[in-house]
C-alpha cells in the first residue's frame, strides 16, 4: 500500500530543475511563464527546485554549448532515481540555427537518454505543460519499475 | 504501569505527537501554499500537496555527498523532527496537556533551538559551499527571533505570574489555565504588542518568506539543504510543516487561551458530563486549535509572504532586533507596572 | 517599510484566479501561430526552394529513381526547426503550411518528423515538341538546338544556344513592339523588349535551369531542369519574365 501512495504521489509532485545549456534566453522565459499566475503549473504540483537533488524532472533548453556539456552531464547525473530528462525547444535536440557551429556539442541524445522532447522555438507554455506532463507519466512508469 | 507506559507512547506517537504533528503541520502547509497562491490569483496546489511530495520524496533516491559524514547527515534531519514532537507533547490543548512541569516554557526555549541546529549540523555536514552560506544565515535569523521570543514569553510570565501573586510563571500549563479562568491575553492591553511581536516571530522561527534568507533558493540553492535528497529531505519538509504547527499553536496557547475556557463552559453548560463530556471537550478543542492555527497561519505567513519580497540578512538582523524586540519591551515594562 | 500590494492580495483572495485551465480547458494559438508544419506533397514541384531558404537545416529529401519517374521524400525535421515560415513564404505553390498545431510532443525524434512523399515525373517534353511562342518563332529554335546539347558538358550547351540567339536577334529585334505569349505547360517566357540581361533570375533559379550571358545578352532555359517554380518571375527587376 506504501508503494502504491509513493506511486501515486509520484505523478502529483514532479519538481523540476531548468539547466540553460547556451539557450537564447527565450525557452527559459516560457518555461517560468508556465508557472506565472496565467498558467500555473504549481496547480499540477509542478515546482522550480533550487537545486539538481531535489528534482525529478530536468529541464535542458539552448544547444549544448562545448562549456556547458559537462556541467550539463553533471547536474543530470546529480538528479536522484527516477528522473526524466526534457529537451525544450529545437536546440538541445538538434542544435538548431547552430548546428554545425564548432562550440556546439549537441544533441543532448548523444549523451543521455533524452524522455521527451518538447518541439517549437520556443513552444507554447501549453505544450510545455504538455511534454512536463507526459514526463510525468513516464517518471510514475520509472517509479513502478523500482525496486 | 504499562498502561501507564501505553498512554505515554500514545501521546508520543499518536494525539499531541507525531501522527497528530505530521497531518495537522502538513494541512497547514498545504493551506498556507494554496492561500499563497489565491492571494497572487492563482488556482495554487491542491491542499493535500504537502503529503503529496513528502510520499514522493520517501520514494526517491538517497544521494550522500562523498565530502559528507554518513551519519551525521542521515540522523541530523530526524533529531530536528523529534525534538519538534517532543516540543508538540509541551504545549498544552487548552486544558489537555500531555506533559506538564513548572518550567516548560524554558524547555520550550531550548527546544525550538534544536531543530534550527539540526538542520545546520546536518547542512555543515554535506560540505557544500551553499550550506555554508546557509548556515551562518541560519545562525543569524535564529539569533534575531532569540531576543523578541524571550522578551514576548517574559511579559507573558510577568503578567501571569503578577495575577497568581508567583512572581514569574514559566509555566505553559498555568498560563492556560490563569487564561481559561480569567479570559484570553489578547483581551489585556498590555499584551498587545506583546501578540502582534510573537505574530512577527512566527514567520523568522518557520523560516518562511521575507525572512527566508537563509533557504533562498534562487540565489544559494535552497542554502543547507542544497545537498539533500530523498527521505532526508522529506523529513526536512515535514519538520518545516511541524514547526509551524508549534508556533502557531504556542501563539495560540500563549494568547488565545481563553477561548479552552468557552469551549468548556459550553459542553459543561449543555447538561453533559463524565467520559463524554470529556471526550467531546478535548475533540473540540483539537477543532478549535486546528481552526486559529490556521487562522494564524494565514495572516502572519501566507499573507506576509504574498505581500513581501525577501529581505537580506541584515535587514532581518534590524528588524527583529529594532521593531519587534521594541514592540515585546513595552509589553514587558507594562506587565511589569501591572498594567 | 512600504507593502504596495496589502490591498491587491486581500481582493484577489475573494475574486476568481485568472489562470488559463490548460490540460482540462483546450487552448488554441493565435490565428497566425507558426506551429507544426503540414506539407501537401501533391502540390510539392521539387523546386527546392525550401531546403535553401531554411537556416535551420530542417529540410531534407531522398530520391528513390523507379519506373514511372523519381519518388521523391521530402522530410521537415521539427526538432530542427525555427518555426520562422521562410519554407512556407518562398513556396510559390503553396505546398507548406504552418499550423496552428502547437502540440509537438515526442518520446522518440521520428515523432516530430512530418514527411510527404510525390513522384516526379520524367519531362514529358521529349515525346511532345516545346511549343514556340507565337510571336518569336526563331526563340523556338533555340530551345531545340539546345537540347540535344544538353546532357553534354556545360561549354557545349552555350556554344549552340549562343549561335541560335544571334540568329534570333534581327528577328527579335524586328518584332520588338509583340509581347510574348505565356506558355501553357507552367515554364516561363522571356520578354526581350524589358530584359535587360541583370542574371539575378539566373542566380535565383533553384533548379540551376537558367543561363544568362550579360554579354552576349542571351537568356537560355534549360527546360528538363525547369520546374516551373515561378522564383525567376518573382525575383526580376524589370518584370521581364512571364509564367
Amino acid at each position: 500500500m506504501f508503494k502504491k501512495l509513493i506511486e501515486e504521489s509520484t505523478g502529483k509532485s514532479p519538481w523540476l530543475f531548468h539547466i540553460n545549456a547556451g539557450s537564447c534566453n527565450g525557452c527559459d522565459i516560457e518555461l517560468v511563464s508556465v508557472l506565472t499566475p496565467r498558467y500555473d503549473a504549481e496547480r499540477l504540483g509542478f515546482k522550480l527546485a533550487g537545486s539538481p537533488r531535489h528534482a525529478d524532472i530536468v529541464v535542458v533548453t539552448g544547444p549544448i554549448t562545448a562549456q556547458s556539456l559537462p556541467r550539463v552531464l553533471r547536474s543530470i547525473e546529480q538528479v536522484p532515481e527516477p528522473r526524466c530528462i526534457v529537451t525544450m525547444g529545437s536546440c538541445p535536440q538538434s542544435g538548431n540555427v547552430f548546428r554545425g557551429s564548432y562550440s556546439i556539442c549537441g544533441p543532448l541524445s548523444k549523451y543521455v537518454h533524452v524522455d521527451v522532447d518538447v518541439a517549437g522555438c520556443t513552444p507554447k507554455p501549453e505544450a510545455v505543460i504538455d511534454g512536463l506532463a507526459l514526463a510525468t507519466k513516464i517518471l510514475q512508469e520509472k517509479r513502478r519499475a523500482m525496486k | 504501569m504499562i498502561i501507564e507506559a501505553l498512554k505515554y507512547l500514545a501521546y508520543v506517537l499518536i494525539f499531541p505527537g507525531f501522527l497528530f504533528c505530521f497531518l495537522t503541520g502538513m494541512l497547514l502547509c498545504g493551506i498556507d501554499r494554496k492561500l499563497v497562491a489565491r492571494m497572487q490569483k492563482r488556482v495554487g496546489p491542491p491542499i493535500l500537496q504537502p503529503f503529496y511530495d513528502f510520499f514522493k520524496l520517501c520514494g526517491k533516491e538517497t544521494i550522500i555527498p562523498a565530502a559528507a559524514n554518513r551519519t551525521v547527515f542521515l540522523l541530523a534531519p530526524l533529531v530536528g523532527l523529534a525534538a519538534l514532537v517532543v516540543l508538540q507533547l509541551f504545549i498544552p490543548v487548552f486544558g489537555f496537556s500531555a506533559f506538564s512541569n513548572v518550567a516548560d516554557v524554558i524547555v520550550i526555549l531550548y527546544l525550538l533551538l534544536i531543530p534550527a541546529l539540526s538542520i545546520m549540523i546536518g547542512g555543515a555536514a554535506t560540505g557544500s559551499p551553499y550550506a555554508g552560506v546557509g548556515l551562518s544565515r541560519e545562525m543569524v535569523t535564529v539569533l534575531s527571533c532569540e531576543l523578541p521570543l524571550v522578551l514576548v514569553l517574559l511579559a507573558v510570565g510577568k503578567k501571569v505570574g503578577a495575577a497568581t501573586g508567583s512572581g514569574l510563571c514559566f509555566s505553559l500549563s498555568e498560563i492556560v489555565r490563569y487564561q481559561m479562568l480569567n479570559g484570553s491575553l489578547l483581551g489585556k492591553l498590555s499584551m498587545l504588542p506583546a501578540a502582534a511581536a510573537f505574530l512577527m516571530v512566527i514567520p523568522g522561527e518557520t523560516g518562511s518568506h521575507p525572512f527566508d534568507a537563509a533557504e533562498a533558493e534562487t540565489e544559494i540553492c535552497e542554502g543547507m539543504l542544497a545537498e539533500y535528497s530523498g527521505a532526508p529531505l522529506g523529513v526536512y519538509k515535514l519538520s518545516h510543516a511541524v514547526k509551524l504547527l508549534t508556533m502557531t499553536s504556542l501563539f495560540v496557547m500563549l494568547f488565545l487561551g481563553g477561548i479552552g475556557g468557552a469551549i468548556q463552559n459550553l459542553i459543561l453548560g449543555a447538561g453533559l458530563s463524565g467520559g463524554a463530556a470529556g471526550a467531546l471537550i478535548i475533540l473540540l478543542d483539537v477543532l478549535v486549535l486546528f481552526a486559529l492555527c490556521a487562522a494564524i497561519t494565514a495572516a502572519a505567513i501566507s499573507f506576509v509572504h504574498a505581500v513581501t519580497a525577501r529581505l537580506k540578512i541584515e535587514q532581518i538582523f534590524k528588524y527583529y532586533w529594532t521593531v519587534v524586540a521594541a514592540l515585546a519591551l513595552v509589553s514587558l515594562v507594562l506587565a511589569w507596572y501591572g498594567l | 517599510m512600504d507593502f504596495p500590494f496589502v490591498k491587491e492580495a486581500i481582493s484577489q483572495l475573494f475574486s476568481k484566479p485568472s489562470c488559463a485551465m490548460y490540460p482540462a480547458v483546450e487552448s488554441v494559438a493565435a490565428p497566425r501561430y507558426r506551429g507544426r508544419i503540414a506539407f501537401y506533397p501533391d502540390k510539392c514541384i521539387n523546386c527546392m526552394m525550401c531546403e535553401r531558404v531554411c537556416c535551420g537545416g530542417a529540410i531534407t529529401h531522398t530520391v528513390e529513381k523507379t519506373e514511372e519517374g523519381d519518388k521523391v521524400t521530402r522530410s521537415f525535421n521539427l526538432g530542427c526547426c525555427t518555426f520562422c515560415a521562410h519554407c512556407m513564404d518562398f513556396c510559390t505553390h503553396g505546398a507548406i503550411e504552418l499550423t496552428q498545431d502547437y502540440h509537438m510532443i515526442a518520446t522518440k525524434e521520428e515523432d516530430l518528423i512530418v514527411s510527404g512523399t510525390f513522384l516526379k515525373k520524367p519531362p514529358v517534353k521529349k515525346a511532345v515538341p516545346p511549343k514556340a511562342p507565337a510571336a518569336a518563332p526563331a526563340a523556338a529554335a533555340a530551345p531545340a538546338a539546345a537540347k540535344p546539347a544538353a546532357p553534354a558538358a556545360p561549354e557545349g550547351k552555350a556554344g549552340p544556344a549562343a549561335d541560335a540567339a544571334d540568329a534570333a536577334k534581327p528577328k527579335a529585334e524586328a518584332e520588338q513592339s509583340a509581347p510574348p505569349q505565356p506558355r501553357d505547360d507552367g515554364k516561363p517566357v522571356q520578354d526581350p523588349r524589358t530584359c535587360v540581361y541583370c542574371t539575378i533570375c539566373a542566380r535565383k533559379c533553384p533548379a540551376g535551369a537558367l543561363t544568362v550571358d550579360r554579354a552576349a545578352k542571351t537568356w537560355v532555359l534549360d527546360e528538363d531542369a525547369c520546374v516551373g517554380c515561378g522564383t525567376c518571375a518573382e525575383v526580376c527587376p524589370k518584370k521581364a519574365i512571364i509564367m
